[in-house]
């Protein structure tokens, strides 16, 4: 089976795009002297696949990039080589073969923070508690095979848990929501906020993801 | 990073651009540096990063102790108006810091539809447009680039202008600006001393003076400010020991040219007569293909790239080609690592090396006759026989590759229809080769002939040349089309002639023109180069708003005696010497290249030695 990368991006990478990074790797590796598996066929490349693509300006502390270590390299000093070749805010954890499959992958948690910076509403807790409470939440998402340019998608059964907490100027939702087939994006969530609670709508949201997990919610590595 | 910026960057088009954080970014403590620049390129990351010349100097400055350079280009509209919107300032990449609050800043400037540019983005800074509007010391506003040859357009705008190759320039007007702050010199004290520096033209010291058929009586030297007569431009004379960037930043998202680029040679042996840059890059000094090869090897190493090419003005003239090609192929092949080589002549040497270099990807082929007669041909100096590059083209096709794009000027001095139609008949010759000796006719061929509109340049042998009419380039061009109408295989693409007609203003105009500028500006004008923003009636109710006629700057033949905006800038090539280029031009008559025989244009008084080592 192929090897597997745990790394964080954060800061001024969260912009780089899931292409821009793949390319960003693969350069990587080579600039850390790794030499990487590549691709059979016409135009042989170096192989390196991102399990679940995060949206520009996210930011993350544990994506899975796949890849092909070749003999000669002791995975752990992979880490540290391959940080040190990489544009700022992009940090290398682990190095280890997989042992289990991609699709195993079943939940992710978000962390999304409301920024208020002129103060939090009160009632804006009790409406996210509201909204994602109910039985369903149908949404239009865009999609490039749906003719009409999108489809409805209801939210609610893509959730498995979510937590608020609050402070003086932000509302933080940590939340566990399917991560493929299909997955949720929790800018949809933010999206059905701001259309249902108009007035609550804060002046900006990060996303940031925390955690990756199996269908049990254990750890996925 | 800044919070606005942080809401901003979710909004806008291709975010990556707009962050720095780069692998070898260059990154220092604020409290160890007492110099802070930002570099400046007036179009996009995409294009500005891939600039060498912006390369080179962003390593030369960040290798000197306490002087921190950064970079800075032009936002796209989207972008530029969330910061308008949110009031963020144009900021340094790799601080993020406002670059108004910088020391020095320099603008690279290398193509006249980037002009409005250059003022969006001072105001972008929050700065005054003009530098009399800036009356302190700091920030200083500064350009260099090939289109500082004809800064006047520019003039009012920027403290001084820097002509010529910049590496070792600009860390002395550094220096000097270092001296300045620690002795409280006023901005007029300072840029009288800069003058003094080589290489250093400081427009506000020379004063136009214009006659009343609106040509130039003179550019007065302002009494007291003991500008120089001539501004000499600078050149590097040993590039051996010049500075080359071989690390450095590999951009994070797609750039135009993202690859190593491993500089050969500047100037040109070949003496094109329409041609600036072969003029005015002159002298040819080349690089030792030892120490290219190690500085490819290097540059490979550290970058993680996987394609390299050589850069110059015409590689096939580079002495030493074969030899650096097979070491750089010894390690670029058992790497995967592509190696291209633009900038070829047609000639068989260069096909045979193309052939060698490419074995995998046969994309297109391009070559650029620039004429469609030999007799044309030979008027403007482009030594290139008929025979050559149809014999390349031959070796090429018969080598499998199936397309072939064609260059050429329309409007050259002493161009005729017939050189218009030879433009048809050499691209039938070049079907008719492919017809003869491809291994695979079904494949089918495409053969793409461009014309764009002749633009004069200072500096050059045309620099006295009328840009003809508008309406007569539009007939030579439908000539050409009708010509080429029943060739199946012939794709015909021509220049639409709008930017031409700006850039043929614009390349030759006067300090007149500024006023042209500000005001298209300020109805809206920025990013001229891309059809999205290019507003070409913009740019005529400018010149009617100003009093000025474009046609009097496109379409005016100079006379011999004529005082040109650029007459204070002294590129080392002589008046004379261009002049009689000029006059073989109308005698259909080539001047060897500078290896055959030196034909005396002056440059080789750039140089210690006095010899050329073309």
């Amino acid at each position: 089976m192929a090897d597997r990368l745990l790394f964080s991006k954060t800061g001024r990478a969260r912009y780089i795009s899931h292409l821009d990074l793949m390319r960003t790797f693969q350069r990587a590796f080579a600039r850390a002297k790794i030499p990487i598996k590549h691709t059979e066929g016409f135009h042989p490349h170096p192989f390196v696949s991102i399990a679940l693509p995060l949206s520009v300006g996210y930011s993350s502390e544990c994506e899975i990039l796949e890849f092909g270590l070749l003999e000669g390299t002791d995975p752990e000093t992979v880490p540290a080589r391959l940080t040190a070749a990489m544009p700022e805010g992009i940090t290398v954890h682990q190095c280890y073969p997989a042992q289990r499959k991609l699709k195993e992958l079943s939940y992710v948690n978000y962390i999304m923070n409301f920024e208020y910076p002129e103060g939090r509403p009160q009632e804006c807790e009790p409406a996210i508690a509201q909204l994602l409470g109910r039985e369903s939440l149908v949404v239009e998402k865009k999609s490039n095979k749906s003719k009409k340019g999108y489809t409805e998608v209801d939210l609610i059964p893509l959730i498995r848990e979510w937590n608020v907490e609050c402070q003086s100027d932000t509302m933080t939702l940590s939340m566990v929501v399917s991560a493929q087939n299909p997955g949720l994006n929790p800018e949809l969530i933010r999206a059905a906020f701001c259309r249902e609670y108009p007035q609550f709508a804060p002046q900006f949201v990060t996303f940031h993801r925390r955690e990756v997990l199996d269908a049990e919610g254990n750890l996925f590595r | 990073m800044n919070r606005t910026l942080e809401q901003i960057l979710p909004k806008v088009q291709k975010p990556a651009r707009y962050t720095g954080g780069e692998y070898n970014a260059v990154v220092k403590d604020r409290g160890e540096v007492d110099l802070r620049y930002a570099l400046c390129f007036p179009d996009t990351y995409e294009i500005g990063m891939s600039n060498l010349g912006c390369r080179i100097l962003y390593g030369v400055m960040n290798r000197e102790k306490g002087v921190w350079c950064e970079r800075c280009y032009a936002p796209w509209g989207d972008m530029e108006e969330e910061m308008r919107r949110e009031g963020l300032l144009l900021y340094g990449l790799e601080s993020g810091d406002p670059i108004s609050d910088f020391d020095i800043i320099g603008f690279s400037l290398g193509y006249e539809m980037a002009y409005t540019n250059v003022l969006n983005m001072l105001d972008l800074a929050g700065l005054p447009l003009r530098s009399e509007e800036r009356p302190q010391l700091t920030p200083l506003v500064v350009a260099g680039g090939t289109c500082c040859y004809n800064p006047e357009p520019l003039a009012p705008f920027v403290d001084f202008f820097v002509l010529g190759e910049g590496e070792e320039v600009t860390l002395e007007y550094i220096e000097l600006y270092r001296q300045a702050r620690e002795e409280c010199w006023t901005k007029e004290e300072f840029l009288q001393e800069a003058a003094k520096i080589p290489g250093i033209y400081v427009p506000s010291f020379y004063e136009p003076v214009y006659g009343a058929d609106g040509t130039l009586e003179e550019l007065a030297i302002v009494e007291g400010s003991g500008a120089p007569e001539k501004v000499t431009k600078r050149v590097v004379e040993d590039m051996d020991r010049s500075y080359f960037p071989v690390k450095t930043i590999i951009p994070s998202t797609e750039i135009v040219h993202d690859r190593v680029m491993l500089e050969l040679f500047r100037g040109c042996i070949r003496g094109c007569r329409f041609c600036q840059a072969g003029y005015v890059y002159r002298p040819v000094r080349n690089r030792n293909p030892k120490l290219l090869a190690e500085y490819g090897k290097a540059a490979c190493e550290d970058s993680g790239y996987q394609e390299m090419t050589l850069s110059s003005l015409s590689s096939t003239d580079y002495p030493c080609l074969l030899e650096l090609c097979d070491e750089l192929l010894d390690y670029c092949a058992p790497r995967d690592i592509g190696l291209s080589l633009p900038s070829l002549r047609a000639d068989t040497f260069s096909m045979n090396l193309m052939e060698r270099l490419q074995r995998v990807r046969k994309g297109g082929l391009t070559f650029a006759p620039e004429a469609g007669t030999q007799r044309l041909r030979d008027a403007i100096n482009k030594n290139l026989r008929e025979e050559d590059l149809l014999q390349s083209v031959r070796t090429a096709f018969a080598g499998g590759w199936s397309g072939v794009k064609l260059y050429f000027m329309l409007g050259l001095p002493t161009e005729t229809d017939e050189d218009v139609l030879g433009i048809a008949d050499l691209a039938r010759k070049v079907y008719f080769a492919w017809r003869e000796c491809t291994p695979n006719k079904a494949r089918g061929v495409r053969i793409t002939v461009s014309t764009s509109w002749f633009v004069p340049k200072p500096h050059t042998a045309f620099q006295w040349e009328a840009q003809i009419p508008v309406e007569e380039y539009q007939r030579r061009v439908n000539l050409l089309r009708d010509a080429l109408k029943r060739d199946k295989s012939i794709t015909y693409n021509w220049h639409d002639p709008e930017t031409s007609y700006l850039e043929a203003i614009f390349s030759r105009g006067d300090r007149r023109l500024a006023d042209v500028l500000e005001w298209a500006w300020e109805h809206g004008a920025k990013m001229d180069s891309w059809t999205e923003y290019f507003d070409f009636q913009r740019w005529m109710d400018a010149l009617e708003a100003c009093g000025l006629d474009g046609d009097f700057y496109a379409h005016r033949e100079r006379g011999r005696d004529e005082v040109f905006p650029w007459c204070r800038i002294d590129p080392m090539v002589s008046t004379d010497f261009l002049w009689r280029e000029r006059e073989l031009c109308y005698q259909s008559q080539t001047t060897p290249d500078c290896r055959t025989r030196c034909s005396g244009c002056g440059a080789n008084r750039l140089l210690s030695g006095g010899v050329c080592n073309g």
